[in-house]
């Protein structure tokens, strides 16, 4: 017998391996595409279904695949679920506003304004919640030599906590982003496991503090750097060309050729500036937080350490969108594929688990997924 | 026969490297080097989860087990798949090439017939909306893009031009009732929404040189309700970014490009409209024998103030047709009777008073 789940010495440095085919993918997103036109999108839920079949399948740790057994049905009863509640939410919302608002509203604001506003108003921390319960389920739905994923913990918590420590964020001007980033990857990364096997975090948003203030005033610098180029180079040409206030004050109020013109040179010059200066300070800060909290994961025996850089996290940020906006989305594939080489080139796994002292979990995960997520928020596959 | 093929126990992560070889009735899992047993799925029992579309290595298990067989080896799984039960083991890859200019092409195809069904939709299955439904959302429009502005509330003024607006449709055939409302201000503009909802800015009335020119520019908005414009349009907006959120996937981030797209395609929409509602508008006037020469004489007046024609600038951008072009299709001799008398022109012009 060979079993090679019993621990070789310690910390034997291996990398996942991804063996996906661009066009193998291609082939099934596109059927995935033409059934969303004939279905007028019903079929979403089984298209994504076959998407991370095949990429879950590609994917492999230590020689060993995962394995994506999620169905559609489970994604659309979810979503059913969530309308059956949003509609339930609409009778009500309905209900306060026939008995007591409707006498008292302004001309123009209706009942679906109504809607719309409770809606955007509980869709934020709903967004949140439904994340981290798409997560539970995708995690459930995942095995790895046979043993399903796991996720606990409040999902509700989760969502609070999101929404006050984003709120909070927000309010000091982004100065609060390490706490956030660490607080939030915590409970995600030590509710998840697979079977028994938790993992752990010891992560400190003390630890990136200092990095980050760094960031934080050196972007602000850059900013009125960039602020203060295009302003002089719109003055210069300005100047040259001729064009005074009251000039610019007439090509903006009375649109023409020239106004589309100006605003085309605008966005190249400014996009330019933003392209060089800008997102590489962030890339460069995304890609230092993204190895921080990497490696502050372990799963038992295992650790895990990442190389990934500012060009990586360029390629990661910067191209993989813009390949979805210039393709109009039918870039996605690409992307998947893109983003999954680059986490099998950058990853490194040191160790192996026990897999003898890894079980089966109790808990078979939720019965369906997702709802919440297709309905709040934006999720690819 | 045997060969490498890794099992997972189902019960913990160990994993042991196998052989597999058919027995009687079953499939026999074994350790190679000593050829200890290490499972015996019963034939009836076993499944392959997965295909070789997306599957790397389809799985091979038994039903209610957690426990799998993972056949690396591909001469070991074209011997299995000889047996039925696991046939879908060894089952063709579809090859990536041929499939995607396949489905591709099915997709562009598809995509244009959707095209064409919006464009039939909207042309002819739009205008069959109940007009109680296309009133409804009118008038919930029209409230909400005039919420916070001022109203204009003179009496013979809004009957004259209410009057003529209903005349003009009845001339029509419109099979319902208008309403225009006139919003104090600017800018010089009118429109009309589902429903038979027309508004009017009293700027542009303030700007027209006599009762002619309001006269045609209102029956160019009948022209636009007789003719179900906004409805028609309202339905190829939809079905144009229905299609567009189902090929981008509804991505928040595509939004932009997606709508900059139909929003050329509702602008040529609107170019056709527009010189439609012309037709009509000079049509009705003229049916009625009214003075025609209103419209054209606007339009005139919008050149003098705007001589560098917007619409001709913007070329493909603008939602109307240049000036130049509408002037001289809307060109009609001076005869006809005045569409407002002396005393209704005089309410209108000072209609928001």
């Amino acid at each position: 017998m060979t079993d090679t789940s019993a621990p070789p010495p310690a910390l034997t440095p291996s990398r996942p391996v991804y063996d996906g085919k661009l066009g193998e993918l291609y082939g099934i997103y596109l059927r995935h595409l033409l059934l969303m036109v004939l279905t007028l999108g019903w079929s979403r839920f089984w298209g994504r279904t076959r998407l991370r079949r095949y990429l879950w399948s590609h994917f492999s740790v230590l020689g060993d695949r995962f394995e994506y057994r999620g169905r559609g049905l489970e994604l659309f009863i979810g979503f059913v679920l969530v309308l059956l509640i949003l509609g339930l939410w609409a009778g009500l919302v309905w209900l306060v506003w026939h008995f007591s608002i409707e006498r008292r509203a302004v001309p123009g604001f209706g009942v679906l304004d109504v809607f719309y506003i409770s809606v955007a108003f509980i869709g934020f921390p709903l967004a949140f919640v439904g994340q981290y319960t798409g997560l539970r389920y995708r995690l459930s739905r995942t095995r790895w030599r046979g043993i399903r994923g796991a996720q606990a913990g409040s999902a509700w918590s989760y969502g609070a906590m999101a929404t006050a420590l984003n709120f909070a964020n927000a309010m000091t001007g982004q100065l609060m982003t390490p706490l956030v980033s660490v607080n939030l990857a915590r409970p995600r990364i030590t509710g998840a496991a697979i079977g028994t096997q938790r993992f752990e975090f010891a992560g400190r948003a003390g630890d990136i503090y200092g990095r980050y203030i760094g960031y934080y005033f050196l972007n602000i610098a850059v900013w009125i750097a960039v602020i203060g180029l295009t302003a002089t180079a719109f003055g210069i040409g300005g100047a040259k060309l001729g064009v005074d206030q009251a000039k610019i004050t007439e090509i903006f109020t009375k649109p023409g050729l020239t106004t589309v013109l100006i605003i085309v040179i605008a966005f190249l010059v400014v996009s330019t500036l933003f392209g060089v200066l800008i997102l590489p300070l962030r890339c460069w800060w995304q890609a230092y937080l993204f190895r921080y909290l990497v490696a502050r994961v372990r799963a038992g025996p295992v650790l895990f350490a990442t190389a990934i850089g500012t060009r990586h996290m360029w390629s990661f940020m910067v191209v993989n969108y813009l390949i979805v906006v210039m393709t109009l989305g039918l870039g996605w594939p690409w992307v998947m594929h893109r983003t999954l080489r680059l986490i099998a080139n950058e990853l490194w796994i040191y160790g192996v688990p026990d897999g003898a002292a890894i079980r089966q979990p109790p808990d078979k995960g939720p019965n369906y997924g997702e709802g919440l997520l297709d309905m709040f928020d934006v999720s690819g596959v | 026969m045997a060969g490498p093929a890794r099992y997972y126990d189902g019960i913990t992560a160990s994993v042991t490297e196998v052989g597999a070889k058919w027995g009687i009735g079953e499939l026999i899992i074994y350790r190679p080097d000593d050829f200890s047993i290490v499972a015996r799925w019963r034939l009836e029992d076993l499944v392959v989860l997965g295909d070789t579309e997306h599957e790397a290595v389809p799985l091979v298990s038994v039903a209610g087990s957690d426990a799998r067989l993972v056949v690396v080896e591909p001469a070991l799984r074209t011997e299995l798949a000889r047996v039925a039960y696991l046939a879908a083991l060894d089952a063709p890859r579809p090859k990536a090439a041929p499939r995607v200019l396949k489905l591709g092409a099915a997709l562009v195809v598809l995509v244009a017939a959707f095209f064409g069904l919006v464009d039939y939709g909207s042309e002819y299955a739009a205008p069959l909306v109940p007009y109680r439904l296309q009133a409804k959302v009118g008038r919930e429009v029209r409230d909400e893009l005039l919420a916070g502005r001022t109203l204009c509330k003179g009496t013979e003024g809004l009957k004259a031009i209410n009057d003529l607006a209903n005349r003009l449709a009845r001339t029509g055939e419109l099979g319902h009732p208008v309403g225009v409302t006139i919003v104090k201000g600017g800018p010089v503009n009118a429109f009309t929404l589902p429903g038979g909802y027309l508004v009017f800015y009293s700027e542009l009335i303030d700007q027209a040189k006599d009762g002619e020119q309001v006269a045609g520019v209102l029956a160019h908005e009948i022209g636009h309700a007789v003719n179900e414009h906004p409805i028609k349009g309202m339905a190829r907006q939809y079905g144009i970014n229905l299609l567009l959120g189902l090929l981008t996937g509804g991505y928040s981030d595509l939004g932009t490009l997606g709508s900059g797209s139909s929003l050329l395609l509702a602008l040529r929409n609107g170019r056709a409209f527009e010189r439609e509602a012309d037709a009509t508008g000079i049509r009705l006037l003229e049916k009625r024998g009214l003075r025609a020469d209103g419209m054209s004489r606007f339009f005139e007046q919008l050149m003098q103030h705007e001589p560098a024609d917007t619409a001709l600038s913007l070329g493909i951008w603008s939602d109307h047709p240049p000036t130049a072009e509408r002037i001289a299709a809307t060109k009609r001799p001076p005869t006809g009777r005045p569409a407002f008398t002396e005393q209704e022109w005089k309410a209108l012009r000072s209609v928001c008073d």
